[in-house]
């Protein structure tokens, strides 16, 4: 599906401008345990934009093991980056001229800029933090972070970060009783050496770059709907159109996304579930302005996340 | 695909395959996604020449079926009578050919005959809870007709169909849904990596 495409989100058209407000006077409301993590998950978010790389990164999911090439180069002010299957499907992700300075909401989450509530700790109030040295991963030395959620709604991490760039060398989803639903993690990684795409690759997907200020041309719904319940931190990803099929979420560190769709017939109330590692199917048949709907979320967090979410569609009247 | 498993597929569309072919689709279906697609596209087809609605013919019930198989073959050692060894054959001809006639009915039995009743059908919506369960409508007894022998019972069908459904969404959605975490978690184009089958 292709939204605006780069050339128009490149530039200034990117209306996400990172907003350096008073992160430091917020944090002052916050423990000096959570200060010191939340400067790691800053620095993380911002080696995004900093820290060029190529590495090897695996990505395991329950007996599933994925191998894929990752790199980015930073030029003039835009990055480039790119993700190459290297196991099963001869598939390549790229993403080019995404300028440096546009940021997106997940990435404000983390950086604790341009809060709406001053008040908050931002992510501390919903996770909490622990900080210890870590171990070796693809040959650097990395510090490691839990994350544990304050609430049902979303998953623990255990991120392990360069000690140097910040850079997330290994990432762990924890579900309940610390279970690993899903872990990526550097094998090989070097800093700095720009890498050509591989040729010749089967399919070649350049990745969208949905407008924040423009909702995404593409199928609208007759029924205008909305989500009238988040679980805390979350907020939008792009700007929201009532008749829009989707809408994304995230608080920083997890994201879903809800699609709706209309069906022609009536539809035997219920739900459904797939799950593969710590990604969520969650389909639900109901009504919505007495016409039949079929609700999917699709995301890392939680079943009960994913049906309250359903359970709190509403029309726009 | 070789074309011999394309031949199986098409046969077994066809209420056409042995129960040979029907066992080499159904473990070739749990792994093969090409396979899977042109199931799926079969199905549509089927769906579209039949008349029938075709945003649910995306539903894979190549499981349920596969379930059905080992269900059956349970109930073959319980009692292996002489009878029963001879009507063997027969019954796996009438789960092969049901396979169709399952694949079209589990997007239909989601759907309601008539006019729904107001009565049971919940409204969406009506609070939010911590709990939040929604009761599938219980059993829908399947039953095949064509053999000497009826297959078995599969699950509550509602269910089944519901989670081949979630199933089928999943792949459908990713993607977009790993356009936005991209951009919105700390992992970079990571989120892709969870797309079963990546398009352009």
């Amino acid at each position: 599906m292709k939204y605006v495409s780069w050339l128009l989100a490149s530039g200034l058209l990117c209306g996400l401008v990172l907003g350096v407000s008073s992160a430091s006077a917020q944090r002052a409301a916050c423990s000096e345990a959570d200060a010191e993590a939340l400067d790691w998950l800053a620095r993380m978010a911002r080696s995004h934009s900093e820290v060029a790389y190529q590495g090897v990164v695996t990505l395991q999911r329950g007996d599933d093991m994925q191998v894929v090439q990752v790199a980015r180069s930073i030029a003039g002010g835009y990055s480039f980056e790119h993700l190459t299957r290297l196991t099963g499907q001869g598939a390549q992700v790229i993403r080019s001229h995404h300028p440096v300075n546009c940021t997106h909401p997940g990435e404000r989450l983390l950086s604790l800029g341009d809060r709406v509530d001053p008040g908050d700790c931002g992510l501390a109030g919903y996770y909490r933090f622990q900080l210890s040295p870590g171990e070796r991963i693809a040959g650097r030395q990395s510090v490691k972070l839990e994350i544990q959620p304050r609430d049902m709604y979303r998953y623990g991490f255990l991120l392990e970060l360069d000690k140097e760039t910040a850079l997330m060398l290994r990432a762990s989803t924890l579900g309940r009783g610390d279970k690993v639903l899903e872990r990526f993690q550097f094998a090989d990684l070097s800093y700095g050496e720009p890498l050509e795409p591989r040729q010749g690759m089967e399919t070649v997907h350049p990745a969208a770059h949905p407008h924040p200020d423009y909702p995404p041309a593409g199928a609208r719904l007759t029924v205008p709907w909305t989500v009238s319940w988040l679980p805390g931190g979350f907020t939008a990803t792009d700007s929201v159109d009532p008749a829009g099929p989707r809408r994304t979420y995230t608080d920083g560190l997890a994201v879903f996304s809800v699609f709706l769709e209309q069906l022609p017939r009536e539809l035997r109330p219920g739900e459904g579930l797939a799950r593969l590692g710590s990604s969520l199917s969650y389909t639900r048949g109901m009504h919505l302005a007495d016409q039949p709907v079929l609700v999917t979320v699709i995301g890392e967090v939680p079943v009960n996340t994913a049906r309250m979410v359903a359970d709190s569609i509403r029309v726009v009247r | 695909m070789t074309e011999q498993l394309r031949e199986s597929l098409s046969a077994l569309m066809d209420d056409e395959a042995t129960e040979l072919e029907l066992h080499r689709v159904l473990g070739e279906l749990e792994h093969n996604v090409e396979l899977r697609q042109t199931w799926v596209r079969y199905q549509v087809t089927r769906s579209v020449m039949a008349g029938q609605p075709v945003s649910h013919a995306g539903l894979d019930i190549s499981r349920s079926v596969s379930a059905a198989l080992a269900a059956e073959a349970g109930a073959g050692q319980r009692r292996p009578g002489l009878r029963e060894r001879w009507l063997r054959p027969l019954a796996s001809l009438a789960v092969a050919a049901s396979v169709t006639a399952v694949v079209v009915l589990g997007g239909q039995q989601l759907y309601q005959a008539g006019n729904p009743d107001a009565a049971v059908t919940p409204v969406a919506a009506s609070g939010v809870s911590a709990v939040g369960f929604v009761n599938s409508l219980g059993a829908v007894p399947m039953r095949a007709s064509y053999g000497a022998q009826a297959v078995p019972q599969l699950e509550p069908a509602a269910r089944t169909a519901y989670r081949e459904l979630a199933r089928q969404r999943m792949y459908q959605y990713m993607q977009e849904h790993a356009e936005h975490a991209a951009l919105n978690s700390p992992q970079g184009l990571i989120p892709f990596a969870r797309v079963p089958q990546i398009e352009e």
